[in-house]
């Protein structure tokens, strides 16, 4: 017997707005209609009546978690406008702020999909050493979540504490590696939840465009930090971990590993950051001009298109975040999929409603 | 730049790359945007995303941002009584892309069923257009 469900818009594993209508034959999914954008609020549009600084603070209100990076990614863009050069201090600043949001994202993704798996230690530990990074980023801004880091031309703030910083991020990485790690790489549950669960060939994946961890654990090797360096990362070093099987557990493995990553080039960050100023002039004039600027954040490519008419207000603003691609793709992994199992894929890919609804 | 060499003069022959900080842009009148979308899709490139931007006869510039073995290729074409064919039964990332700029802007990709706004179902397409900028929110020169 066919039957149709509707899952959400106030879903159960995630809860926020987002409806998968799942057409299943018994307990099998055989098709899936996706609905988004139930709160929509047109950051494009606004963004376009505001001046740039505002916009500044505008776009860091895209996403809960990866506000950090929607700043860098604007900032970035005005800069390459308007021809600035950003202090070599603050570009390190800006690989800490955005590798320790990595982190908080991961490690509360890792959290939720543990709960949803049915494992509350794990998601209770996960949300435990999360809390650890929320109390380095309020000692680092003043703010768990729109730390207001990044300006056009630098950052606004030094680090204070590195010491205290650097104690944490060696706790995290210890914590990954003995572990977060063994348990989700051995844990039979956790293994019986994820493998072979929610494949998407790395072919799939290319035709569609799906970007970050997601992406990655299809086998596409792809990361704007390698492939087109910005900030400071050309000057570190670090892996970029690829997976091959395209299925839940694959996206598990990957973003653990990335989480390591990240611990080791802030350890390295901090090491090489040089002294000196950390913004440009206060002011800047922005040219007539268009430019296009990606960054790597927790999800995958963050891109902005920015035109400017010469005014302090830009002309056209776009962003496309990589929940709005990596999405549609969660269609392809649910098919033929066992309907318990569809909250677990829907979550493996990390989905950000608030990102989609921008 | 040898692949994207090989693409512009299947695409568009004489016209050559503007190499620019942050990627290639190629900008032609009579772009044939469903043989641009053949040839990125044989290139292995990955449609990062399209934008659309007004221009001042009703038109809409459309840019096509692929990734090309992580260089940035933007391929700009325009409107046409703003229409322009779809991409998406070649390109299937293009899918949603292409349907947000039809809640947006109104514009039509042709030859494509376009299903229900992504937005409310129940909006026209063309959102951002009902609300044009007013004086007062275009900008006034230099930032103060």
């Amino acid at each position: 017997m066919s039957f149709t469900i509707p899952i959400g818009p106030y879903h159960p594993s995630l809860e926020e707005p987002f409806k998968l209508e799942v057409k299943c034959q018994g307990e099998i999914v055989q098709d899936a209609t996706m609905h988004i954008k139930f709160n929509f609020r047109g950051v494009e549009w606004l963004a376009q009546r505001r001046n740039y600084s505002q916009a500044v603070a505008l776009v860091e209100r895209m996403c809960g978690i990866c506000s950090n990076l929607h700043t860098l990614t604007f900032c970035r863009a005005v800069e390459q406008l308007a021809g600035l050069s950003v202090p070599t201090r603050a570009q390190y600043i800006r690989v800490i702020i955005a590798e320790l949001e990595r982190l908080t994202s991961h490690a509360l993704w890792a959290g939720v999909a543990a709960e949803i798996i049915g494992f509350q230690t794990v998601f209770m530990t996960c949300l435990g050493l999360r809390e650890r990074l929320m109390d380095i980023l309020e000692i680092i801004s003043g703010n768990r979540i729109h730390k207001g880091m990044n300006c056009i031309g630098g950052v606004n703030r030094e680090i204070s504490s590195p010491e205290t910083v650097l104690d944490i991020v060696r706790w995290i990485r210890q914590q990954m590696e003995e572990k977060l790690i063994p348990i989700f790489a051995t844990d039979r549950t956790i293994r019986v939840r994820c493998i072979g669960i929610g494949v998407l060939t790395k072919e799939t994946a290319m035709d569609w465009g799906v970007v970050g961890p997601t992406a990655r654990a299809s086998g596409v090797s792809a990361d704007i930090r390698r492939s087109a360096p910005y900030a400071a990362y050309d000057q570190l070093e670090f892996k970029v971990p690829v997976e091959t099987s395209g299925d839940v557990f694959s996206r598990v493995v990957v973003r653990l590993l990335e989480m390591v990553e990240s611990c080791r080039m802030i350890e390295q960050a901090f090491k090489q950051m040089p002294p000196g100023p950390i913004r440009g002039p206060k002011f800047v004039e922005v040219p007539s001009g268009e430019t296009v600027v990606r960054s790597e954040a927790p999800r995958g490519e963050v891109f902005y298109y920015v035109a400017s008419d010469g005014s302090d207000v830009p002309m056209r603003v776009k962003i496309r975040t990589p929940s709005l691609v990596n999405m549609p793709a969660v269609r392809l992994m649910v098919l033929g999929a066992n309907l318990a199992d569809v909250p677990l894929i829907n979550a493996s890919i990390d989905p950000c409603y608030s990102c989609t609804c921008k | 730049m040898d692949n994207g060499e090989e693409i512009l003069a299947q695409l568009s022959p004489g016209k050559s790359w503007e190499k620019r900080s942050d990627g290639w842009w190629l900008e032609t009148r009579d772009m044939d945007v469903e043989k641009m979308a053949h040839l990125m899709t044989e290139a292995k490139a990955r449609l990062v995303t399209i934008t659309a931007y007004e221009v001042s006869n009703g038109e809409f510039r459309i840019i096509y941002h692929w990734d090309l073995e992580g260089r940035m290729l933007n391929i700009i074409a325009m409107t046409c009584k703003k229409s322009i064919p779809s991409i998406a039964m070649i390109h299937p990332a293009s899918d949603w892309i292409e349907r947000e700029i039809h809640d947006y802007f109104a514009v039509q990709f042709t030859g494509r069923e376009l299903p229900p706004l992504l937005l409310n179902p129940e909006d026209s397409p063309g959102i951002f257009l009902d609300h044009p900028r007013t004086e007062h929110e275009k900008g006034k020169g230099k930032e103060k």
